[in-house]
């Protein structure tokens, strides 16, 4: 889907040079990602101002935490169960850590510093409980997303700041919540049918990782879970550059051979990832691959050898399965792109950018109409892309596509993979639209034309969308509007509050917390002006939200599946999965 | 009816409030240029302020003829409609308006013939006896009767008259049948100038009273049919913030258990959908003061669930009904709703779950769709892309649709204030609420 990274396969004729300059851009791209995700500006500053905070935050949820207890209720003390008694204690200890390695790596360099702050406020965010912690990471989560830009200016001082404050503000009031209370809560919001996908919450932030993982696989981590690197394909080379870096990186321990332990300590790397958002099919059958290669080599090869070995095959594979196999698709499916169509596509595919604009390049007449849906909007950015491009650009959102598709005479739709039984696995809505292609009432039936990679084939099997899905942070879907941003000028505002805010910092940390709990509620009070009714969601009971990412097609509404081997119907999927697999 | 405190921002509420003070031309220009600005544009709305309009138009003028009456409700009518030709309820409303004047000259001219001629033949009577048998008559004089009652009710400029009618109406009916005078069939309209054309004029407005109670009462009777249609943990899929689907639910959540899975139909009605589900005060005025306290489902223990309208599809498998509320709905069973309610049709159909629409008879319309391109109405396009994005927006060629056509084969089930119906008898109920004459006005 869409690659809104750099690595995005750039079709450069030298095909062999294609896997360097995305090495080189994603190389890049992590190298500037521990400074995006942490703090860039005024470092030594804000870690002053941060470090007391955390201590002192800890110190009030841990005093809240204990004052919880009689607050809950009189006899709440022996309500909590062993197991709440074991997470709070392990919350605790989390924190102690981080305080401590924040204040290890206050002499060393800005950007571990900036993180450890970031995992200070996090774990006290995590033990301060309840929606609080939610609250305060939807705050810190909702923005990033929508761009580099506010990217980096919510994670400039200002965010950080009143993110840990807000933390730390609602963890003061709503300490009294106590653990019970959250868990019931969370059950009621997770949607019955989907119960089962609701595994543990995305991860927030790098705390608590593995310190066998490796720092761009943090920041990779990070990128996926914030959207950064979205979509199939742009995870998927993007896990295998970070991979290839950890190769380079990994030196084998003492008293065992490369195949055998490296495959255990990528796991890590995988686990993590994981956890950050759950790893996409070719994502999967990539790692496949490569753990494949990693048992052949021989035990006995020299370590630099087998590590050359592995570089080579993660390039070559990233080449042959995507790099050149989107060129190979792109240009089959622009071949069935003729003058006057009307193209209609849905979200923000790379692949079918791709195409399109090879299509145009080769000076072929069309229209195109963009179909978006929230809370991603992937397909802006598509359509800015074809606009600057000159392509005539049409853009509607998924409640047009009747409209869109009265016009259509091609359809053509990105993948996430493509299942065992021939059905799409896509971005949410694909169904939709693929639908309104095949039942146009009283018209001809729309051509529905998918592309997708062979490395996105898969021998699972999908009959719904349920079964299989992707959950993700109901909070995506309350997310301020973009306009909102415009009103929302408090923000510089609040970042005038944090330096000052730092001064008194050096004075006296308590009323530094006082201001940055003040400056907290203003802002919170300012998002609640102009936020939605849902901003209180968690609180009413009975309402739930519901955010998956993905649907499943069926078949019959696929005409053809065009991958690098050339163009299928949809019942070749497992011949080709198998053909592909067995090479 | 409500009354806001506070400065009005040009809607319903404020336009009901100056209808009573100002000049009835002055209101008219002024309904005609909310309807243009779309300042009035939910069904409902419209529809009142329609009926209200026409009730003071008819109380204002000084004629007792029935076809100047006709005349002028069909010019102020026609001005109406043209400002906005796709909120078809004004014009439903101005149509069984028309039909209510005609009806009761058609009364008149009966009960003169009945009283004058003592029944002695009744050709003049048998080409509208064929199409409307007594029944009809006898509503009317029900209606009529109940009007009568109420009259003092609407206590503004129809009081004078009413009371007139109180009085005069006995009275012919009484002295005519001693008197031969009127025996010459011309001198009948001479004779009766005065008498029946006051009356002619009372009894309409107490039918365009009645008309006004309809869209005050329409949810509610709907929703006295809730427990039909819903069973216990039933999961019915909704879409946008329609008032009508809401009454339906609640009046069904407070007796069973059932899961409400709500599209939040995004860029044009998300807001008041979240508040809907929410319980949060909508802040559209429009809405009718009463609405905004009603309770959410969730209030009565209901599980509502809302997913972003691309999520349909995927949960379609899940629902057991579709429930629908709509713009309007057109004589071949069609309807024109929210946009994106087409393709949870289309996807109910794949899925080959029920899709019931609930939809006031107002809402009926007795136009046919040849073009339907003509019947969809464009938004605001910032709504997609806000400006924020100006180099994109001047690039790329933004749509928001405000509304679908869904075809009549997408829709097992009507539900309007009269009962459940099929799409392929909703021509019945046109042809009972409209006359052929009024179709196109």
């Amino acid at each position: 889907m869409t690659s809104s990274t750099p690595t995005a396969p750039s079709p450069s004729p030298a095909a062999a040079a294609a896997p360097t300059t995305t090495t080189t851009t994603t190389a890049a791209a992590a190298a500037a990602a521990p400074p995006t995700t942490s703090t860039p500006s005024k470092p030594s500053k804000q870690q002053q101002s941060q470090k007391p905070k955390p201590a002192s935050k800890s110190k009030d949820a841990a005093a809240g935490g204990s004052g919880a207890s009689p607050a809950t209720a009189d006899g709440a003390t022996a309500q909590l169960t062993p197991a709440e008694l074991k997470k709070r204690a392990k919350a605790e200890k989390a924190a102690r850590r981080a305080r401590e390695r924040a204040e290890r790596d206050s002499g060393a360099a800005p950007g571990p510093a900036g993180g450890a702050s970031a995992t200070g406020s996090a774990s006290t965010k995590k033990d301060g409980g309840s929606a609080a912690g939610s609250t305060g990471g939807g705050g810190s989560r909702g923005l990033p997303r929508r761009g580099s830009a506010q990217n980096t200016s919510q994670n400039g001082g200002s965010g950080s700041v009143s993110g840990g404050a807000g933390g730390a503000a609602a963890g003061m009031d709503k300490s009294a919540g106590g653990a019970e209370a959250k868990n019931k809560k969370t059950d009621d919001k997770n949607v019955a049918v989907f119960g089962h996908l609701y595994g543990q919450q995305r991860r927030t932030t790098i705390a608590g990782a593995g310190k066998e993982v490796h720092p761009a696989v943090l920041a990779l981590g990070l990128q996926m879970r914030d959207y950064v690197v979205c979509g199939s394909s742009a995870r998927c080379v993007a896990t295998l550059l970070v991979f290839k870096r950890v190769i380079d990186a990994y030196t084998t321990p003492m008293g065992t051979s490369l195949p055998r332990h490296l495959t255990t300590h990528l796991s890590h790397q995988i686990t993590y990832l994981s956890t950050c958002r759950p790893l996409s099919i070719s994502q999967g059958n990539a790692i496949r691959a490569l753990k494949l290669a990693i048992s052949s080599i021989d035990p006995s090869t020299p370590e630099a050898e087998a590590k050359a070995f592995l570089g080579e095959f993660i390039d070559s594979f990233i080449r042959e399965k995507i790099t050149v196999a989107d060129q190979v698709i792109a240009g089959s499916a622009a071949q069935k792109i003729q003058d006057g169509d009307v193209i209609v596509t849905f979200a923000g595919s790379s692949i079918v950018k791709q195409t399109l604009l090879l299509a145009h390049k080769q000076g072929k007449k069309f229209r195109v109409s963009i179909i978006d849906s929230r809370p991603l909007f992937e397909g802006k950015s598509l359509a800015r892309t074809l606009a600057n491009a000159g392509l005539d650009v049409q853009y509607s959102l998924i409640h047009g596509i009747s409209h869109a598709i009265k016009a259509a005479s091609k359809v053509f739709l990105g993948a996430h993979a493509m299942t065992s039984n021939g059905r799409l696995y896509s971005r949410v809505g694909t169904a939709l639209v693929a639908m309104s292609a095949k039942e146009r009432a009283g018209g001809v039936e729309v051509p529905v034309i998918v592309c997708c990679e062979t490395v996105k084939f898969t021998d699972r099997v999908a009959l719904d969308s349920i079964v299989v899905n992707e959950i993700a942070d109901a909070d995506e879907l309350i997310s301020a509007e973009p306009m909102q941003q415009l009103t929302d000028l408090p923000d510089p505002a609040a970042a005038t509050v944090s330096p000052a805010d730092a001064k008194k910092g050096a004075k006296s940390a308590a009323a530094a917390a006082a201001a940055a709990a003040n400056a907290a509620a203003e802002s919170n009070t300012v998002a609640q002006n102009v936020s939605s009714p849902l901003t209180g969601w968690k609180e009413s009971a009975n309402l739930q939200l519901l955010n998956i990412m993905y649907d499943v097609t069926p078949a019959e509404y696929v005409d053809m599946v065009v991958t690098e081997m050339g163009s299928l119907p949809p019942s070749a999927v497992p011949i080709v999965h198998r053909m592909s697999t067995n090479l | 009816m409500p009354s806001t405190s506070g400065p009005l921002t040009p809607g319903l509420a404020s336009f009901l409030k100056t209808l009573k003070t100002n000049p009835i031309d002055t209101s008219i220009d002024n309904l005609i240029s909310l309807l243009k600005r779309r300042q009035i544009r939910h069904s409902r709305s419209c529809a009142t302020a329609t009926a209200y309009l026409l009730r003071s138009v008819i109380s204002a003028s000084r004629t007792n003829d029935a076809n100047k009456l006709i005349e002028r409700v069909q010019y102020v009518g026609r001005r109406l409609m043209a400002a906005q030709p796709r909120e078809m309820v004004v014009g439903n409303i101005v149509r069984r308006v028309l039909g209510l004047i005609r009806d009761e000259a058609e009364d008149d001219r009966e009960g003169d013939f009945n009283l004058s001629e003592a029944g002695s033949e009744s050709q003049p009577q048998t080409p509208r006896g064929l199409d409307d048998p007594t029944d009809a008559l006898s509503a009317r004089h029900e209606g009529s009767d109940r009007g009568a009652s109420r009259n003092p009710l609407p206590a503004l400029t129809a009081a004078p008259i009413s009371m007139f009618s109180l009085l005069s109406h006995p009275e012919p009916e009484n002295s005519l049948p001693g008197t031969p005078v009127s025996a010459s069939p011309s001198g009948r309209w001479l004779g009766f100038g005065h008498g029946p054309s006051k009356d002619i004029r009372a009894e309409v407005l107490d039918g365009i009273g009645e008309i006004i109670d309809e869209l005050g009462q329409v949810d509610d009777q709907i929703a006295a049919y809730a427990l039909d249609h819903i069973h216990s943990n039933e999961i019915i899929l909704t879409h946008t913030s329609s008032t009508t689907v809401q009454k339906f639910l609640l009046k069904a959540a407070a007796k069973r258990k059932f899961t409400v899975i709500h599209a939040e139909s995004y860029p044009n009605n998300h807001e008041a959908t979240h508040a809907t589900v929410s319980g949060a005060n909508p802040h559209d005025d429009e809405l009718l003061s009463t609405e905004s306290f009603q309770k959410p489902l969730i209030a009565l223990g209901i599980t509502v669930i809302l997913i972003p309208d691309s999520a349909v599809f995927a949960l379609m498998s899940r629902v057991n009904k579709v429930i629908l509320g709509t713009h309007s709905v057109l004589a071949n069973g069609g309807l024109v709703a929210a946009a994106g309610t087409r393709v949870i049709a289309r996807a109910a159909k794949v899925h080959q779950t029920p899709v019931v629409v609930v939809s006031g008879v107002y809402k009926l319309s007795p136009v046919y769709p040849f073009d339907f391109d003509s019947l969809i109405e464009y938004g605001d396009a910032s709504k997609v892309i806000s400006y924020e994005d100006g180099d994109l927006v001047d690039q790329i060629d933004v749509q928001n649709p405000l509304y679908d056509y869904v075809p009549a084969e997408l829709i097992d089930l009507y539900i309007t204030n009269l009962g459940g119906h099929a799409p392929s008898y909703l021509y019945r109920i046109v042809s009972d609420h409209y006359r052929k004459e009024d179709i196109s006005v």
